[in-house]
């Protein structure tokens, strides 16, 4: 299969007053067309400036980044970005509905085939009966659903999910892992997902990318050696999950203690 | 809860005899000889005889149409300076020191210099009132372009906005709560300087009655006078409450959520 995002020896380096800051330095990774792919890392490791740059939302240092093989220079169409924080990204003066049609700004076609497709969009996310609302009329839950609607809309094929799930409660967590599995798989998305949960990261992956210390690159990389179908309670029980789930958290920890001393 | 006595038109209507009532005592008590401070009756007669001669809703009309448009001309161009403070942070940087000289002279103090170079007439006011009315718009505005959430930025990026849809979707919308607070602010900043201006070199409209009034020793009309003036303020914030809630209503029902 076809890699459809790479990152060539990427650096990241932030100007500020008392010198400059170096995020990321040689980072490559590829993603393959239709993988699930984690990034775990220790927390301020850069992780979040990985995303934005690999969107296309921030300007390399150095390196390259590739998306269908066509360097990335502005954010491209066909890749989009879930961000943790919901309640800013989508936009309180639309409801659902337009908010989901805002994302389908450069998808070709007349109005009305639109809002037949956003309107199927919310139904698949199960938001039937709620285009009409605003976004702050529904729980966090349902908005990050908007939202991936919103990605879905945009005609993506990649999506980048930047800690989506931080910010709700754990059973609507659990939830939405599955619903995640569940879409990237109905509408054939790859998705990169940036998260600082290990368990979350190895059940959702067919691979986890560990990013070490800052500046960060990749340092392992663990193959979830699962089948693709996951279920909440066989799937953290499986063997191969305690195993890559040891793997990587032993691994942080030992990142943490060696910055410790 | 507050009882229902107390809701709504009731508690305006009690909050006046208040008023009303202390005014009265304070006419009867003889505290300021009575020339000088007619009664409530005195005033009302006034107002009677300046609504049946016809001049009280001529001059009205004249001001308040004056302070309209000059809100509606100084809303539009303090949003347009706050685009541009935007667009180029250089213009900005430079027009916030413009801005911070200018904003604290008082209307009544351009009216002389206006006159000598503009004449007694519509240029003037115009000038008067946009100078004194923009900034509240204009630094409102500069101020929540320049705090937009940086994901609601990058969700427009991403999205593909360039710079005008990014402004026209995503910045100017997130901006128009603040906007509004400042056109509402700026609504009575108007009303001030088309009065202040009629009354220093005015022909017409409610600020030369109250001088030409004042001068002839009419005091039961100038309070009237005032009174209509203090009216004008509350039907123009009505206005601009009303125009408010067509525009960003979805605001204000956001932040009776969160409460």
């Amino acid at each position: 299969m076809t890699d459809i995002l790479t990152a060539r020896n990427v650096a990241k380096d932030f100007g500020g007053t008392g010198g400059t800051l170096s995020i990321i330095d040689g980072l490559n990774l590829a993603v393959k067309k239709g993988e699930f792919v984690s990034l775990v890392g220790p927390s301020g490791c850069g992780k979040t400036t990985l995303l934005l740059c690999l969107a296309g939302l921030q300007s390399l240092t150095r390196g390259e980044i590739t998306f269908k093989g066509v360097p990335v220079m502005e954010p491209p169409q066909g890749l989009a970005v879930v961000f943790q924080d919901y309640s800013r990204s989508l936009l309180p003066w639309n409801t659902n509905l337009d908010n989901i049609l805002f994302g389908m700004r450069r998808v070709a076609g007349d109005a009305r085939a639109k809002r037949d497709r956003a309107a199927e969009l919310l139904e698949a996310v199960g938001l039937g009966g709620f285009g009409g609302h605003y976004p702050w009329q529904v729980s966090g839950g349902m908005q990050q659903r908007v939202a991936i609607a919103r990605g879905l809309a945009s005609e993506s094929e990649l999506l980048l999910l930047d800690e989506p799930l931080a910010a709700v409660d754990a059973q609507t967590r659990a939830d939405m892992q599955d619903l995640f599995l569940d879409l990237a798989r109905k509408f054939n998305q790859t998705c990169l997902l940036v998260t600082h949960d290990v368990e979350e990261a190895v059940y959702m992956a067919q691979r986890v990318l560990v990013l070490g210390p800052r500046p960060t690159k990749v340092v392992r990389e663990v193959t979830i050696e699962l089948p693709r179908e996951r279920d909440q309670l066989e799937t953290r029980e499986d063997p191969a999950f305690l195993a890559a789930r040891h793997e990587v958290l032993s691994l942080i920890r030992s990142m943490r203690t060696r910055k410790a001393a | 809860m507050t009882p229902p006595l107390l809701r709504g038109p009731v508690r305006v209507a009690v909050a006046l005899a208040v008023v009303l009532a202390l005014w009265q005592a304070v006419h009867l008590a003889a505290i300021v000889p009575e020339r000088y401070f007619p009664g409530i009756p005195a005033v009302l007669a006034a107002f009677g005889d300046m609504i049946a001669s016809g001049d009280l809703l001529s001059g009205w009309a004249l001001t308040f149409s004056r302070a309209t448009i000059g809100l509606i001309a100084a809303s539009l161009l303090g949003i347009g300076l706050a685009i541009l403070s935007d667009l180029s942070p250089v213009f900005g940087r430079g027009f916030r020191y413009i801005s911070d000289v200018l904003q604290p002279i008082p209307p009544a103090a351009f009216v002389p210099m206006a006159v000598f170079s503009l004449g007694l007439g519509t240029k003037l006011y115009a000038f008067v009132v946009i100078l004194v009315t923009v900034w509240p718009p204009y630094l409102n505005g500069s101020a929540a372009l320049e705090a937009v959430s940086p994901v609601q930025v990058a969700t427009g990026r991403m999205l593909g906005c360039g710079r005008w849809t990014l402004l026209w979707r995503i910045k100017l919308p997130s901006a128009m709560p603040e906007i509004f607070a400042g056109i509402r602010y700026a609504a009575t900043i108007s009303l001030v300087a088309v009065v202040v201006s009629e009354m220093l070199s005015g022909s017409n409209g409610i600020g030369f009655m109250i001088y030409k009034k004042a001068f002839a020793l009419r005091t039961a009309d100038v309070f009237a006078l005032m009174f209509v003036v203090g009216l004008n303020g509350v039907l123009m914030n009505g206005l601009v409450s009303l125009l408010r809630r067509g525009v960003v209503g979805w605001h204000q029902k956001m932040m009776e959520r969160q409460e």
